[in-house]
C-alpha cells in the first residue's frame, strides 16, 4: 500500500507538470465535444487526432488520447438528454429516461446527475484499476469465447427487462436487431451475406448510423408529425439541480453501475454499451417502482450513465497491464504507444512507471476537470431547449447527417441513418420500442462470432459451453433470468384478465 | 461536380494526354499528394502510411497527405484507388491482403470490389516475416516437435488468426501445405484479440507479426518456435526460419508498399520512386519505423514487380488451399 502511494506521488508528478496538465485538458474538453455531436463517438474522435500526437512524447499523447476517451462518455450523455439523439453509441439507454426527464422540466437535473455519477463512477473505477489491474488482467484473460458467448446471451435476456410496453413486442424488435446486425461478411467463412453488391455493408450496418437514425432522425420526424408543435421550455435556474430526492434515487443505482461497468469493460472482446443496458435493466428489476422506467426515473439515467464511464476504466485493465486491446479504442492506443517506441506489453509498469503511474493520476485529475467543466454547462446546455423547434429540428437533422459522415466518411452510412429514421418513425407511430433494435444489432456479430469460435475451439463439441465452469455459471444465471422474467410475463397476464373482466363488469353496470 | 462534369475533365485529360506524352501540361507534382491507407488509424497500413507521407513530402516538396478510407477488410479503399485518376496524385498503401481480397472474391463468384492489374507498383516500403508463437507452458520447444506432434494429431491443435483470409491466416496456411499438417482454425477479429486469444490459453499457437509479441516473449509469457522469413529475425537470432527446417513454402512477410492506379504516366512513376527511394533514407522516416520495430525493406521497379508477383502467386494459392470453408465438412 504504502508502495502504491509512493507510485501514485511520482505519477501526480507527471500527472500535474503543466505540459502534460494542459493536454488532459484539452482531451477532455475535446472529448466533451466529440461526446456531444451525435455519432461521433471516441473512437472517431481518438482516430482522429491519433495522427496529431505523433508530435507529442508518449505520455502527453496518452494522457491526451485517454482523456477523449472519457470525455465522450460525460460529453455523450447531453444531446440524449436533451434531443433523444444518442451522442455516442453508450448513450442510447440515456436517450430513454433522460429525455423523458427533459419533457418533463428536469433537463437540468438530469444532466447533473449524469455529470456526477460519471465522476463518482469513473473515479472509483480508476481507484480499482491503479489496485487490482495486474491480478483483474490476467483474470479477464481467462475469459475467452465460450465465456464472453455466455454473457452476451446473459445481456441479451436481459431485454426481458428492458421495456415498459409489451414483451412480445420488445423481443420483435430485438429479433429484428439482431437480424439487422447479421449483414456484412460471415467472420467464419468470408461470405457476404446481405450486401447486394454494396462493398460498404461488408462491415455490416454500423451502430452510429442505426442509433442516430432510430433515435435522432426518428424523434425530429414524429415531432415535425404533431398537429400542434411542442411547447418551448423554459427553464429556471433553480430547477437546474436535482432535489433531494432525486440525489437519493440515484445513489445505489451509480454504485452498481459503477460495478457493473468495471467488470464488463475489462472483458476483452465484450462491447462496453452492454454495460449501460444491463445496469439499467438492472435498476428496473431492482426499482419499487419499475413502471416509471421510460417515463423519467432519475435510475434509468444514473446507473446507465456510471456504467459506461466505468466500463471506459475497465478496459484500460488489459491494455496498461498485458499490452493487450480489450476492444477497437485501447487498439488504437496501443498503437500509439508503439508509435513512441514504448512497447506496451506486461513489463510496461516496471519499465516505464513514470508513464503508467502519470496515465493513472492523470486520470483522476481528468475526472475531476470534467466535473468542473460539465456541470456550468448544463446551465448552458438546458438553454438549447429555448430554441423554437422550426430552427433547432433543422440542425438537429444538419448535426445528425454530418455525424454520421464523419465517422468513416461514407455516404452509405448516411442513407442507413435516413432509412433507419424512418424506420423508426413508423415503429414509434406504431408503439414499438427502438432500443431493443440497437442492442440486437450490436449484440448480433458478437454473438454470432463468440458461438463459433467457442464451436471451433471445441471442433464442434456443444459441451464447450458447461464444462468450462465460469461459462457455465453464466449461463445457469442467464436461465434464472429467463425464468423470472416469464413468471413476470405470467403474472402480467394474469394482471391483464383481471382488467378484462374489470373493465367487462364496467360495461354491464 | 456533376457527372456530366467528370466526363468532360476525363475527355479533357485523355485528349491532353493525346495531344504530346512529352509536352506535360504541368510539373509534377504540383498540387497536393494523396496517400490512400485502406485500414483504420492505428493499424499497419495507417502506421507505415503516416512516416512514409511525411518523408515524401520532404524529399519532394509537395504536400501529401494520408486518408484513412476503411471498411470491408480494405477492399472499400483500395477499390476507391483503383477507379482513381491515374495521375500520381492518389495512391494507395497496401499489404499483402491486395493480392488476397480479388482472389477471395473469386473463389466466392462475385462481382470483384478491384483486381491486382488495376495497380501499378510503385515501391516496396517494410517487409517483415511472421513468427510462430505459443505458450511458455506448452509443451513444444522446437519447430520440430510441433509439426511432428501436430501430424500425430491432425486438426487437434489450434490457433488464432485476425480474421478469415487474413495475413495470419494465410501464413498459418502455407506452414501446414508445406509440412503436411492439419491445425485447427479459430478466427478473431484483428490481431491483437488473435494475440488475447493466445495469452488466454483459448488457442494453442500464433503466426505473428514480431513487433507485437517481442514484449510477451522477453517477459517469459511466450515462446517463438520459428520464422518465415528468407532469413531470421535480428531481434530474435536463435529463431531458425520454416526454411532452414526445411520448410520452403512457408514463406511469408506481412510487408507494405505503395501503389498508383494503372495507366499512370511513367515520368510520375519514376519520379514517385525517386522520391520514395530518398524518402526511406530520411532520418526521421527510419526513426519512426525503429520505434515501430518494423525492418526497412526498400524495392522498386522489376525488383518490387518481382517481389509482388511471388507473394501475389503464394497467397493465391494459399486462398485457393483454404477454399470455401464449408466445402471442408
Amino acid at each position: 500500500m504504502a508502495e502504491t502511494l509512493q507510485n501514485l506521488a511520482l505519477g501526480f508528478g507527471v500527472a500535474l507538470a503543466p505540459g502534460v496538465l494542459l493536454y488532459a485538458f484539452v482531451g477532455c474538453l475535446v472529448g466533451t465535444l466529440v461526446g456531444v455531436l451525435p455519432g461521433v463517438g471516441p473512437l472517431a474522435g481518438i482516430s482522429l487526432l491519433l495522427p496529431a500526437t505523433f508530435g507529442l512524447d508518449a505520455t502527453r499523447a496518452i494522457v491526451l488520447l485517454a482523456g477523449i476517451y472519457y470525455g465522450a462518455m460525460y460529453g455523450g450523455s447531453t444531446t440524449s438528454i436533451l434531443m433523444r439523439i444518442p451522442g455516442e453509441a453508450a448513450s442510447v439507454m440515456t436517450c430513454i429516461d433522460g429525455y423523458e426527464m427533459a419533457r418533463r422540466g428536469r433537463a437540468g437535473a438530469a444532466l447533473a446527475i449524469a455529470a456526477v455519477g460519471s465522476f463518482v463512477a469513473g473515479t472509483l473505477s480508476v481507484v480499482a484499476l491503479m489496485l487490482l489491474a495486474p491480478p483483474l488482467a490476467n483474470f479477464a484473460l481467462r475469459l475467452g469465447p465460450p465465456e464472453n458467448f455466455a454473457l452476451l446471451l446473459l445481456g441479451l435476456l436481459v431485454l426481458a427487462y428492458m421495456s415498459g410496453g409489451s414483451m412480445l413486442k420488445s423481443l420483435a424488435m430485438a429479433a429484428l436487431g439482431l437480424l439487422l446486425g447479421m449483414v456484412g461478411i460471415d467472420p467464419m467463412s468470408g461470405y457476404f451475406r446481405f450486401a447486394y453488391g454494396v462493398v460498404e455493408l461488408g462491415d455490416g450496418i454500423g451502430v452510429v448510423p442505426l442509433a442516430v437514425g432510430l433515435f435522432g432522425l426518428a424523434e425530429v420526424l414524429v415531432t415535425a408529425g404533431k398537429a400542434t408543435p411542442p411547447l418551448v421550455q423554459q427553464p429556471r435556474l433553480r430547477e437546474l439541480l436535482p432535489s433531494r430526492d432525486e440525489w437519493r434515487q440515484s445513489v445505489g443505482p451509480i454504485g452498481r453501475g459503477t460495478l457493473l461497468g468495471f467488470l464488463i469493460g475489462i472483458i476483452p472482446g465484450s462491447a462496453h454499451i452492454i454495460a449501460s443496458f444491463v445496469s439499467y435493466a438492472v435498476e428496473r428489476r431492482l426499482s419499487h417502482r419499475p413502471e416509471e422506467f421510460g417515463r423519467g426515473a432519475v435510475a434509468g439515467v444514473a446507473g446507465p450513465e456510471s456504467a459506461n464511464n466505468a466500463a471506459t476504466s475497465g478496459a484500460f485493465v488489459p491494455m496498461l497491464a498485458l499490452g493487450v486491446p480489450s476492444g477497437p479504442i485501447p487498439a488504437v492506443m496501443l498503437a500509439a504507444l508503439m508509435v513512441h517506441g514504448v512497447s506496451p506489453g506486461p513489463l510496461l509498469i516496471q519499465q516505464a512507471p513514470a508513464l503508467f503511474w502519470g496515465f493513472i493520476a492523470s486520470m483522476y485529475v481528468g475526472n475531476f476537470m470534467l466535473l468542473i467543466l460539465n456541470l456550468p454547462l448544463v446551465g448552458l446546455f438546458v438553454n438549447v431547449l429555448r430554441v423554437p423547434y422550426g430552427l433547432l429540428y433543422p440542425a438537429i437533422v444538419v448535426l445528425c447527417v454530418l455525424g454520421v459522415y464523419a465517422v468513416n466518411g461514407s455516404i452509405v452510412d448516411v442513407w442507413i441513418a435516413v432509412a433507419m429514421g424512418v424506420l423508426g418513425w413508423l415503429l414509434r407511430m406504431l408503439q414499438f420500442e427502438t432500443a431493443p433494435i440497437v442492442l440486437g444489432a450490436i449484440l448480433a456479430p458478437l454473438l454470432e462470432m463468440s458461438f463459433r469460435q467457442s464451436l471451433a475451439m471445441s471442433d464442434g463439441y456443444y459441451g464447450i459451453f458447461v464444462t468450462r465452469p465460469l461459462a457455465a455459471t453464466l449461463l445457469a444465471v442467464g436461465v434464472l433470468l429467463l425464468l423470472l422474467g416469464l413468471r413476470a410475463s405470467i403474472a402480467r397476464g394474469l394482471d391483464w384478465r383481471e382488467r378484462l373482466a374489470l373493465a367487462e363488469k364496467g360495461d354491464q353496470s | 461536380m456533376s457527372r456530366f462534369a467528370s466526363i468532360i475533365l476525363v475527355l479533357g485529360a485523355c485528349l491532353a494526354g493525346a495531344a504530346g506524352g512529352a509536352r506535360a501540361q504541368e510539373p509534377f507534382p504540383s498540387r497536393p499528394i494523396t496517400l490512400v491507407a485502406p485500414f483504420p488509424p492505428g493499424g499497419v497500413a495507417d502506421l507505415t502510411a503516416r512516416p512514409v507521407a511525411a518523408a515524401l513530402e520532404r524529399t519532394l516538396k509537395n504536400p501529401v497527405g494520408v486518408v484513412n478510407k476503411t471498411g470491408a477488410a480494405g477492399a472499400v479503399g483500395m477499390q476507391s484507388v483503383a477507379t482513381s485518376k491515374p495521375d500520381g496524385y492518389t495512391l494507395l498503401l497496401a499489404l499483402s491482403s491486395i493480392s488476397i481480397i480479388p482472389e477471395a472474391d473469386k473463389l466466392f463468384g462475385r462481382p470483384p470490389a478491384f483486381t491486382v492489374d488495376q495497380f501499378a507498383p510503385i515501391a516496396l516500403i517494410s517487409a517483415d516475416p511472421t513468427i510462430l508463437v505459443v505458450r511458455t507452458e506448452s509443451p513444444w520447444k522446437t519447430a520440430k516437435e510441433f509439426i511432428e506432434d501436430a501430424s500425430k494429431k491432425p486438426g487437434q491443435i489450434s490457433y488464432s488468426s485476425s480474421g478469415i483470409y487474413g495475413t495470419l491466416h494465410m501464413a498459418m496456411e502455407l506452414l501446414s501445405h508445406a509440412a503436411g499438417i492439419k491445425l485447427r482454425h479459430v478466427p478473431h477479429s484483428g490481431a491483437g484479440p488473435a494475440l488475447t486469444a493466445l495469452l488466454g490459453g483459448h488457442v494453442d499457437a500464433l503466426a505473428s507479426g514480431p513487433a507485437v509479441v517481442l514484449p510477451h516473449i522477453k517477459s517469459g509469457k511466450l515462446r517463438a518456435l520459428a520464422g518465415w522469413g528468407e532469413s531470421r529475425v535480428a531481434a530474435l537470432p536463435d529463431v531458425p526460419t520454416f526454411k532452414e527446417l526445411g520448410y520452403p513454402g512457408a514463406e511469408f512477410y506481412i510487408w507494405a508498399g505503395v501503389f498508383a492506379p494503372r495507366g499512370t504516366p511513367e515520368p510520375v512513376l519514376a519520379r514517385l520512386r525517386e522520391g520514395l527511394r530518398a524518402a526511406v533514407a530520411d532520418p526521421d522516416f527510419k526513426a519512426a519505423m525503429d520505434k515501430l520495430e518494423t525492418p526497412i525493406v526498400f524495392k522498386q521497379g522489376e525488383e518490387f514487380a518481382r517481389f509482388f508477383a511471388a507473394d501475389a502467386k503464394r497467397l493465391t494459392d494459399g486462398v485457393r488451399t483454404v477454399g470455401k470453408i464449408e466445402e471442408k465438412k
